[in-house]
């Protein structure tokens, strides 16, 4: 589902963020990406959703080499891809029911699907009975279930998350995680980068750790 | 929309197009208004052609048929040289009796030319190398420098108008390109979720071009009444005070014209956010 072949990204000036990273991660899978901060995660998981693009090598993505398509090609791929981050990413002045309903909008689905499937999305996130208030209303954790409510609306194929529980506390993780295994569960191959190393003994799921741009252990 | 969310910039956004297309559209006028005042100037100037003295009176008269017949735009006169004196005696008034000394009338034959309808400098220019090769036309006076001096100034006052409106365009549509950079930019969150879930960029950008493009159309609008009203309020008053220009075509808005300014307008909108947008998607 997503591979990568001696894969380099460099700013230019700087020593390399990601350095010859070769790596497969097959359809349905859940693999945790980790690292001490600065390791080159998020950089990671930038070259997956196009965010930027590789100096060098190569990125399949469901067999599609991603340098390859043009600009133009990289909204289609987006909407394959969920995309989560620690920082909710929700707009404020939209209803949770109208957040989870902008990744349908843009895909210019019709006002009934958009309704119907968002409402089907909370409800598995357990928000069904917030969907007409404001982000600012809901707490953290709630905010990040609506979040990953969006991120999966689309029944994407592939999940990203990025530090999804790093802002919440620890109480909270395991309501997050929940969701993102439920998502595996259904077929959705995920990849959750974390630099919280409690998890990764908690959650025992493939690892793979990046340090100082490298690919050090994939266990 | 951010005409409705962030009024005031957008409000100015609209003024500036709008004084911007009133300057230039004002300018143009003018320079029309111009051009046809000394189009009718030059159309006054007469072409005479003097005719070999030896020239008969049936000859003449000949050939007058001839011109009449090949330019049925011009009026033609024939002045023989009786009446030739006459007229310079008239002219010389209490002088005249200079003119007793002559044993012999001196002045040779002519026959007058004015066009009808006004003619542009060039097509007298051509009317005038034309006749030169008539039999028994000696030489041909129309006024040869006035006339240059008036194409001359036509031609300048269009270059100067040419690029006065290049530049006025230009500004508007500086104008509208950052007006809307300040709408991305207080939107860039929201554009940023929409890349991230898939939007495609034309559906980022169409609400960015339509608000463009009515700032533009809007802009114009207020040049239009802005123009129209100068017309028909300023213009009157002043065109009395300079009884010179009295000549002049009052400058008026053909609905041809009107529609231009509109579409010039929209599309120096729509260009000013394209620009804005494009380059905030390309970060
Ligand atoms: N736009 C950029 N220009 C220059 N350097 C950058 C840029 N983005 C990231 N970096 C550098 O790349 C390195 C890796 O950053 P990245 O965000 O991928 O790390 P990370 O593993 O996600 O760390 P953290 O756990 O703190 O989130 C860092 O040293 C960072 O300074
Ligand atoms: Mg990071």
């Amino acid at each position: 589902m997503i591979q990568l072949f001696h894969v380099k990204k460099a700013y230019p000036g700087d020593a390399p963020v990601l350095d010859d990273i070769t790596l497969r991660v097959e359809k349905g899978e859940f693999v945790w990406l980790t690292g001490p901060s600065g390791a080159g995660k998020s950089t990671l998981l930038k070259l997956l959703f196009c965010a930027e693009s590789p100096t060098s090598g190569q990125i399949l993505i469901g067999g599609r080499n991603i340098g390859r398509i043009g600009q133009g090609s990289i909204p289609y791929l987006r909407r394959n891809i969920g995309v989560v981050f620690q920082d909710f990413k929700l707009l404020d002045n939209r209803t949770i029911l109208e957040n989870v309903g902008y990744a349908l909008e843009v895909l210019g689905a019709s006002d009934g699907e958009i309704r119907e499937r968002s409402l089907k999305r909370l409800a598995q996130v357990g928000l069904d009975h917030r969907a007409t208030s404001l982000p600012r209303r809901l707490s953290g954790g709630e905010q990040q279930r609506v979040a990953i409510a969006r991120a999966l609306v689309n029944e994407p194929t592939i999940l990203l998350a990025d530090e999804p529980t790093g802002n919440l506390d620890p109480g909270l993780t395991d309501s997050i995680l929940k969701l993102l295994f439920d998502a595996n569960a259904r077929g959705t191959t995920v990849v959750v980068a974390t630099h919280d190393r409690t998890l990764l003994s908690r959650y025992r799921k493939r690892t793979v750790a990046l340090d100082k741009g490298k690919l050090v252990s994939d266990a | 929309m951010n005409l409705w969310r962030a009024p005031l910039p957008s409000l100015l956004a609209v003024l500036t197009i709008g004084l911007s297309l009133f300057l230039g559209a004002s300018f143009i006028l003018g320079v029309f208004a111009a051009r046809a005042l000394l189009t009718s100037w030059g159309a006054q100037a007469s072409v005479t052609l003097y005719l070999d003295r030896s020239t008969t009176d049936e000859q003449a008269r000949t050939l007058a048929q001839t011109v009449r017949v090949e330019n049925p735009s011009l009026q033609v006169t024939y002045v023989d040289r009786t009446m030739a004196l006459q007229r310079l005696r008239g002219d010389l008034g209490d002088l005249a009796g200079a003119l007793e000394g002559l044993s012999q009338n001196p002045l040779p034959p002519s026959l007058e030319l004015s066009p009808r309808t006004a003619l542009q400098p060039s097509g007298v220019r051509m009317l005038a190398a034309r006749l030169e090769q008539l039999p028994s036309v000696q030489e041909v006076d129309y006024g040869r420098e006035w006339l240059d001096k008036l194409e001359a100034l036509g031609n300048g006052l269009r270059v100067f108008g040419t690029g006065a409106l290049a530049i006025v365009l230009g500004a508007a549509l500086l104008v509208v390109a950052n007006t809307i950079r300040l709408a991305v930019y207080a939107r860039r969150d929201e554009i940023e979720i929409m890349k991230l879930v898939g939007a495609t960029d034309g559906y980022v950008r169409a609400p960015f071009l339509l608000e463009g493009a009515l700032q533009g159309l809007l802009g114009a609008a207020l040049a239009l009444g802005a123009v129209e009203a100068v017309r028909r309020w300023l213009l009157p008053p002043a065109s009395h005070a300079f009884a010179f220009a009295s000549g002049a075509v009052a400058p008026h808005l053909l609905p041809v014209h009107a529609a231009a300014l509109l579409g010039i307008g929209t599309l120096v909108g729509l260009f000013g956010s394209w620009l804005a947008v494009a380059r905030f998607l390309r970060a």
